[in-house]
């Protein structure tokens, strides 16, 4: 027998692998688990990138309706998560260009302080505030970074995505990967200590 | 210009915990310098704060996109099985078209040896009734166009 066959990268490329040939047979089972799977993760990545919840949720849709169409470009050779973030990416950027062609910040002056929503967390009342609270302020924190940065940034340290793996999300070089994560990590260190001032 | 170490160090912090970890360089370096101690504190709390950031996606948009994906996916398979039912046929049609014109081709011929006929006239007899379909199909479909459409009662007050 293959020891190999029980190392987790291998139990992670047959897991890819499934999820390319379930794709391509446009498994509506499948699509409904990864769905599931995925729903926090995509929406808070699209959240990052629109800052707007209403166009998030859209494209949230969107990139699952995509990925039934283009599920068979899906080759199981990366994490799926990867082509996932891609594909939203992509939409998203399709998407703010018709609106306003000049960059992904084009939101920004619509929506000036809008912070990335808290979930509903449902414990004791104060804790509930608190939590709010922590959560609004890194939402400020992060809302008011560059869009590039902000995006590295979610993806590394909200979604545990690998460098490499964020490069060939957002198609850009690893060293320009960790130098956006730098600065990123910079301007928001610097915003998160003036809000708790 | 390179760097200074200070920098480097900074630039590797902020890339996450696996790199801080794995190089011996960068620990020597913080247990040395009080700046960059300082600034690995500040990048471990603000990448706490994001890691600790709660985020749910509502329920009602999960099984709204679910449900968007199935009939899209129902429609899908429809029309891809419309467009075989649609290849099936251009087979069929074209496999009875080259039987039919063999067919045509071979009797026209042998009709002109019977009757003493020219073969170019028995080729373009045989032409002439090739086409009629498609002739009279033509004129249908312009007759429809115009003075059939022309004999219906208008739907307008």
């Amino acid at each position: 027998m293959n020891a190999s066959a029980y190392c987790p990268t291998n139990l992670m490329e047959s897991d890819a692998r499934a999820i390319a040939r379930g794709l391509r047979q446009r498994d509506p089972e499948l699509l409904d688990r990864l769905i599931e799977q995925y729903r926090h993760r995509l929406l808070r990545y699209l959240l990052s990138l629109t800052r707007n919840r209403e166009l998030a949720e859209d494209l949230f849709q969107e990139t699952w309706l995509r990925v039934l169409e283009r599920g068979h470009q899906y080759n199981g050779r990366h994490e799926f998560s990867t082509w996932l973030y891609a594909v939203a990416r992509n939409l998203t950027i399709d998407h703010l260009r018709k609106k306003r062609p000049d960059s992904l910040d084009g939101l920004r002056e619509s929506h000036p302080s809008l912070p990335l929503e808290p979930a509903d967390p449902r414990p004791m009342a104060w804790e509930v505030l608190q939590q709010r609270e922590h959560a609004e302020q890194i939402g400020a924190a992060l809302t008011g970074i560059p869009a590039e940065y902000r995006e590295a940034i979610v993806l590394r340290f909200q979604e545990e995505l690998p460098l490499e793996e964020i490069a060939t999300v957002t198609g850009a070089p690893l060293g320009t990967v960790k130098s956006r994560l730098y600065r990123g990590l910079n301007l928001m260190m610097g915003r998160l200590e003036r809000i708790q001032r | 210009m390179k760097p200074d170490i200070h920098e480097r160090a900074k630039q590797q912090l902020a890339l996450g915990e696996p790199f801080v970890l794995t190089q011996p360089w960068l620990q020597v370096h913080l247990q040395e310098c009080a700046a960059c101690r300082d600034y690995a504190d500040g990048a471990a709390r603000a990448i706490r704060a994001l890691r600790s950031q709660p985020f749910a996606a509502d329920s009602a948009l999960v099984q709204a996109t679910q449900m968007r994906v199935r009939a899209r996916a129902l429609e899908l398979r429809r029309r891809r099985e419309r467009l075989g039912i649609v290849c099936l046929c251009a087979v069929a049609v074209t496999l009875a078209s080259a039987f039919t014109t063999a067919v045509l081709w071979n009797g026209f011929l042998w009709l002109g040896q019977q009757w003493r006929i020219h073969a170019p006239l028995s080729q373009f007899a045989m032409l002439a009734v090739g086409l009629l379909p498609a002739i009279v199909v033509s004129i249908l479909f312009l007759a429809r166009g115009t003075h059939l459409a022309d004999s219906r009662p208008s739907l307008q007050p």
